[in-house]
């Protein structure tokens, strides 16, 4: 079997199999992101601010969640529409390290008189590490939906107009 | 493909109960077995032993003259087809197809162009990525089949696969059963209770009863020349019918009709002169304008046939009931008297049920 032909097999084979890849780096990316919003909970908040900024991160993992599950399953079914969301959900991850986590950063908070860090160095480094794993498992996933998905639409384009 | 032989099998469960007495039968490569015969009569129980679902009790299994009676069924080379079909139902058609493969950790491209060949044979390429609950069962049968077919077993079992699918698609999954065995050339056993299925597939028949082999033999034999009353009861349809006669000099007398003996028939009945045998005749060997009254209780008209059910004499006993299939569209009514004749006959020994027959 020449390597042309290898190449023609693996394609058509992704006619009744599932792009389990991409699909499982959505679901590793969600879970990166539980994660992060565990370690999120043990910042010591003494001001309005770290808690609407904690607020409305917990609001957005919901969304987060939910999308890339989504993602996950479009993915699985060769839908470059989700690759392209959960390119744009990884993008997203990243932007979050520059809200929450770095905004947190060295900030002290007086709570009952005792001045305190908000987020201690190593928690900070957990939830960026958390955030940067989980981005780059959506936008990894997403490269390799948007190649399959294109390479997989091009194969069957090819088997229609043989058939035609 | 394989040489299968089987010696001198019994198999006997841990509550004492034999299910299976010295069955013996040597399957040529590429042959079609038909396991046939009544529930309980042990057809099953033999195919599980050969797939090695079953411990065999005593004798010895032959696959290619290699002894495999104690080989775990996974290290046999035999695909079973069941007739609940076995399928994953959280896979699509094509995963449950190559999944044997993918748990031998076999090439992908190739586990591919194998499913591909089998889909090919079984027309399933455009149900592939479907899910076993969007299939009809008979699709469903064909993906359990193409499950095996891609594995290129030695040998295919397949046990009563088409019990669970209604009369039509039986008979169209058979014929594909039938395509399937002639395009492969592989070696099948397949086990029925239903002797249509029997007839219209085997190469041979293993017709059984209470665990015991009764006949092995093309279904030609079987239905021709039936070892004993259960084979000729049990192939035909309608069955045969058996009336208790005694042989006289010319004739055979029964209860309100004789049958007078040609030349042939004398000859093979000498030996049993003055005694009591059976007389079996089927339903297709009884024709109309003859000798004997029969009255006619019911009337089923087949289309091309009638089924003719009555008593011999008018006289309503078992032992004188009478089903008879004629030529052509009738329309007896209950109480209505018919003259049949017997074209063909068959003799068994009353007391051991074995058939008459010349040489023996």
């Amino acid at each position: 079997m020449t390597a042309n032909d290898e190449r023609t097999l693996r394609l058509d084979r992704m006619r009744f199999t599932k792009n389990k890849a991409s699909a499982n780096l959505a679901l590793l990316a969600i879970l990166f992101d539980v994660c992060f919003f565990i370690s999120i909970y043990e910042s010591d908040v003494g001001a309005y601010y770290y808690n609407i900024l904690i607020g409305a991160s917990i609001l957005y993992n919901l969304i987060f969640m939910l999308a890339a599950f989504l993602c996950s399953e479009g993915v699985k079914n060769y839908k470059i529409g989700y690759a392209y969301l959960m390119a744009a959900l990884g993008l997203g991850q990243l932007a979050r390290i520059f809200i929450y986590p770095m905004r947190s950063r060295g900030a002290v908070v007086t709570v009952q008189d005792v001045s305190t860090a908000v987020m201690s160095e190593g928690q900070f480094a957990a939830t960026v590490t958390f955030l940067c794993l989980s981005a780059a498992c959506l936008l990894a996933g997403a490269a390799v939906g948007v190649v399959r998905s294109r390479a997989l639409a091009a194969h069957v384009a090819s088997l229609d107009s043989r058939a035609a | 493909m394989a040489q299968l032989s089987m010696q001198h099998i019994d198999k006997i469960y841990d509550n004492k109960v034999q299910a299976v007495f010295d069955f013996n039968l040597e399957v040529k490569d590429g042959e079609l077995i038909v396991l046939v015969g009544p529930s309980g009569c042990g057809k099953s129980t033999t195919l599980r032993m050969i797939a090695g679902l079953e411990d065999i009790t005593a004798g010895r299994l032959l696959l290619d003259g290699r002894d495999v009676t104690a080989t775990p069924a996974k290290d046999r080379d035999m695909a079973m087809v069941f007739q609940n079909y076995a399928l994953y139902g959280h896979m699509t058609v094509y995963e449950n197809m190559a999944f044997s493969l993918t748990l031998r950790k076999e090439n992908p491209n190739v586990i591919h162009k194998k499913v591909l060949a089998a889909a090919e044979i079984l027309d399933l390429t455009s149900q592939l990525n479907k899910k076993p609950a969007q299939l009809s069962g008979g699709q469903r049968q064909r993906v359990a089949m193409g499950r095996s077919i891609v594995r290129s077993p030695k040998v295919f079992l397949f046990d009563e696969p088409l019990s669970n699918l209604d009369a039509k698609l039986r008979g169209a999954t058979r014929r594909e059963i039938l395509l399937l065995h002639k395009r492969l050339k592989a070696t099948m056993l397949y086990v029925t209770h239903d002797q249509t299925e029997a007839l219209t597939l085997a190469d041979r028949i293993v017709c059984m009863s209470m665990g015991h082999v009764q006949q092995v033999g093309t279904p030609l034999e079987l239905y021709d020349t039936p070892a004993n009353r259960f084979v000729a009861s049990f192939i035909g349809l309608p069955p045969m019918n058996f009336f208790d006669v005694a042989v006289r000099e010319n004739e055979l007398e029964g209860k309100g009709f004789s049958v007078p003996l040609g030349e042939r028939e004398k000859g093979l009945l000498r030996p049993y002169a003055g005694r009591e045998i059976t007389l079996g005749v089927r339903p297709e060997d009884v024709e109309a304008d003859g000798e004997i009254g029969m009255k006619v209780f019911s009337n089923e008209n087949l289309g091309m046939n009638t089924l003719v059910h009555g008593h011999i004499g008018g006289v309503n006993t078992p032992e004188r009931k009478l089903s008879a299939k004629l030529r052509g569209w009738c329309d007896y009514r209950e109480g209505d008297e018919v003259r049949v004749a017997f074209k063909r006959c068959h003799f068994f020994d009353r007391e051991t049920g074995d058939a008459i027959r010349e040489g023996e």
